[in-house]
């Protein structure tokens, strides 16, 4: 008999941890990777523990920016969104039930129709109208910001409408029919009984369409023209590039959240407490401290004091020496490859002096660049070609071809144009990907 | 018309004239100008020519089914199997996707809903909700961490030995379905979730004292009553999966388009908003027949949805 109960109970348990862990794996990932000081987001290499890609992200301010429009937007969105479902869902929960269904379809279609869709219809219907009506109507419908909050109302309202239907399923219509039989009018019927009834739902509608605003993507990059809002700023910065400064800001998101589910688990069984008559008997309770404990705001307070504590001493944190380190590790890295690869240079002319380079030797182990040792071997062999002391690539060139070029031009012609002087601090994060790479063709100036 | 006003004086009774006006004013801007207009102006705009601004509503401005025909046959007679493979693939994947999204979520859902109990239950359905409060574009973000050549699962790999050169798991495109997959989780578990907590637990029990095996508690009973959360969940997750445009941009194949990603590239990178709308036509036209036909397959009606 119990015998099946307790296999599937193990089952149960058993697949609730691979689920789980399945969703916050990826998240665990990205959050060790922002404190990797490794330039690319990863786990493997370990190389120093360090915060600067929290500096990082909040300098940087295209991303700001966006934020400043998209909470603009998101503000917007809520003062529309939720009063619109809001009269959705009364309308739905009035009207006769065959006409019922034929408007749910309708309200529930741009929840479904793709983003895609929406924003492009949304962007070509306001334009035609702004086209026909003209003058500063024009620059109202070809404004970013006015098509964005109008597009993701569109579907939004949708949501808010959803979480007020389901209150409003569970509303005793008796309520408002007392109230009107005792004198109210109809309005204040609906001021006073119906609207307090809701106010838990307008508290999650707001919350909720908040999020759907700041989150969306797919809409808002049609609508929002030639601005930027945080989901755009962060899609951008991605697809030309990756560092870890967006697992820092994963690392924000995860643990703001945290710290309001955490409160919200403190509130939620508080009150079950004290509903339920447990407080009154519970130790914990009726203790004046334990009561003071055991208050969300408490438990609030001293989550933020421990996040506030994590930034200082995060901000006390210094990586530079652990990094040098690190970098001396791959310079002589580096060089041991140099080195073997200009006895591999001077054995190969005794054995076939014509033969060109050998493609096959492995580039340096830590360069990026895709050409990294490659040119290394093309570069005439006949005379030892490595450079004496190897150059390690710069850090901190801004042009892509910028230290490459300096190191190339001939020794002949001085390169008086050349960006940046030669001697360059070493690091490995080489943002040229040619920089590394011809530095290995030519010696040194 | 006479209906209108019988509903609005319905309201007008129940709530007061500036609570009805509220009321009809907000749903019938939302259903009018909101969502029917710009869907009906996306589809004229479909069908005209991509034409310089000076020339908009001149003699050349006419009716066009060149957009459409596009898609099908290219600049040239020959059939244009690049975009139309690509729309059969986005599709194909989006059900894919969906169908492990029922897998992984329907016994969760049964669990949530009938093995875990007070602080767990809580605790899992938080646990559901806050890797969904993180950007749909992080969430991409951390699987082209993972699976990137010089990613987790590549360090482990090689590390163990598996397997010597990294595995290219974004170009054989299963960094993206993953990252679907994991995006629209929560989307398939909570209208599962809902419609199996109406199932009274006596039924199973019957069933099990009765010596039915596990798997047909679950085909005779849970199952068809679980049949309109699936539905739902289901529907939602295709539609978002199949219009899904930043895990494609972020994590998919270089060689790998998206239909969305067609749709963006006309738009933005070719500036012919014409096509680009003919294109999000087709995108919506064929997500809603292949949703419709599924509906009808298993015989569930579109009011679910949402449920």
């Amino acid at each position: 008999m119990s015998a099946p109960a307790t296999s599937g109970r193990s089952f149960a348990v058993f697949y609730s941890i691979l689920f789980f862990a399945f969703l916050f794996g990826p998240l665990l990932i990205m959050t060790v990777t922002a404190f990797n000081s490794s330039s690319f987001p990863r786990v493997t290499p370990w190389e120093c523990f360090t915060t600067e890609w929290f500096s990082v992200l909040i300098n940087n301010d295209r991303l700001m920016q966006g934020l400043v429009t998209s909470i603009f937007i998101g503000i917007g969105v809520v003062a529309i969104s939720v009063p619109v479902g809001l009269a959705g869902a009364l309308a739905l929960s009035e009207i006769n039930p065959a006409l019922r269904s034929a408007l749910y379809t309708v309200l529930i279609t741009p929840v479904l129709i793709p983003g895609v869709v929406l924003g492009i219809s949304t962007i070509v219907f306001w334009g035609n109208l702004g086209r026909s009506l003209g003058g500063g109507a024009q620059d109202l419908f070809f404004n970013g910001i006015f098509l964005t909050i109008v597009g993701q109302v569109t579907f939004i309202s949708a949501y808010a409408m959803l979480i007020f239907s389901a209150r409003l399923q569970r509303f005793d219509p008796t309520l408002t029919e007392a109230a009107l039989d005792l004198g109210a009018t109809p309005g204040q019927a609906f001021r006073r009984i119906l609207l307090p009834f809701l106010r838990p739902a307008i508290g999650s509608a707001a919350f909720l369409t908040l999020l759907a605003s700041f989150e969306n993507y797919n809409t808002t990059v049609f609508t929002i023209l030639a601005d930027n809002t945080f989901t755009t700023a962060l899609a951008s910065k991605i697809r030309y590039g990756t560092d870890p400064s967006l697992s820092a800001l994963a690392v924000i998101i995860i643990a703001v959240t945290l710290i309001g589910a955490i409160t919200h688990e403190a509130y939620t069984r508080r009150r079950e407490a004290i509903l339920g008559g447990a407080a009154a008997r519970s130790a914990l309770y009726t203790n004046p401290l334990g009561r003071i404990v055991t208050h969300p705001a408490t438990i609030f307070a001293l989550l933020v004091v421990l996040a506030g504590f994590a930034v200082w001493k995060g901000s006390q944190h210094e990586a530079a020496e652990c990094k040098m380190q690190i970098m001396d590790e791959k310079r002589a890295n580096q060089e041991r490859l140099l080195e073997e690869q200009r006895l591999r240079m001077q054995q190969q002319p005794q054995n076939a002096p014509q033969a060109p380079a050998q493609p096959g030797t492995p580039p340096a182990g830590t360069n990026p660049s895709p050409f990294g040792g490659a040119f290394g071997n093309v570069a005439p062999g006949a005379s030892a070609p490595a450079p004496a002391t190897p150059a390690p690539p710069a850090t901190t060139n801004p042009s892509p071809f910028g230290g490459a070029f300096g190191n190339v031009a001939p020794g002949a012609t001085p390169a008086p144009a050349a960006p940046q002087p030669p001697p360059q601090p070493p690091a490995d994060a080489n943002p040229s990907p040619f920089g590394g790479a011809f530095k290995n063709i030519a010696p040194a100036p | 018309m006479e209906r209108i006003k019988g509903i609005f004086g319905d309201f007008v009774g129940r709530h007061g004239l500036g609570v009805a006006i509220y009321i009809s004013a907000s749903v019938l801007v939302w259903v009018i100008v909101l969502i029917a207009l710009p869907q009906v102006a996306m589809l004229d705009y479909s069908f005209r020519h991509n034409l310089p601004p000076a020339q908009i509503g001149g003699p050349e401005d006419v009716y066009t089914i060149s957009n459409y025909s596009y898609f099908l046959f290219g600049n040239g007679e020959s059939f244009n199997a690049l975009d139309t493979g690509v729309l059969f693939k986005t599709l194909f994947a989006a059900a894919i996707v969906t169908f492990i999204d029922i897998l992984i979520c329907y016994p969760i859902a049964f669990i949530l809903a009938h093995s875990a109990t007070g602080v767990a239950a809580r605790m899992m359905v938080l646990g559901l909700i806050v890797p969904f409060w993180v950007n749909e574009i992080l969430r991409a973000f951390a699987f082209r961490v993972i699976f990137g050549a010089t990613g987790l699962v590549n360090g482990i790999g090689m590390g163990m030995g598996l397997w010597d050169t990294p595995v290219d798991f974004i170009r054989a495109d299963v960094a993206l379905y993953s990252s679907l997959t994991y995006s629209y989780i929560l989307l398939m578990v909570f209208p599962i979730y809902n419609a199996v907590e109406a199932l009274d637990r006596n039924q199973i029990e019957a069933a099990q004292d009765m010596g039915a095996p596990w798997w047909r508690v679950h085909w005779r009973i849970v199952l068809p009553v679980a049949k309109p959360g699936i539905a739902s969940g289901a529907t939602i997750v295709f539609m978002l999966t199949a219009g899904a445009l930043a895990a494609p941009q972020i994590i998919g194949g270089p060689s790998n388009l998206w239909f969305t990603q067609l749709v963006y590239q006309w738009f933005n990178d070719a500036s012919n908003w014409q096509r680009g709308a003919a294109y999000a036509t087709i995108l919506l036209g064929s997500c809603l027949t292949f949703v419709l036909l599924l509906m009808k397959v298993f015989r569930v009606p579109i009011g679910a949805i949402g449920r």
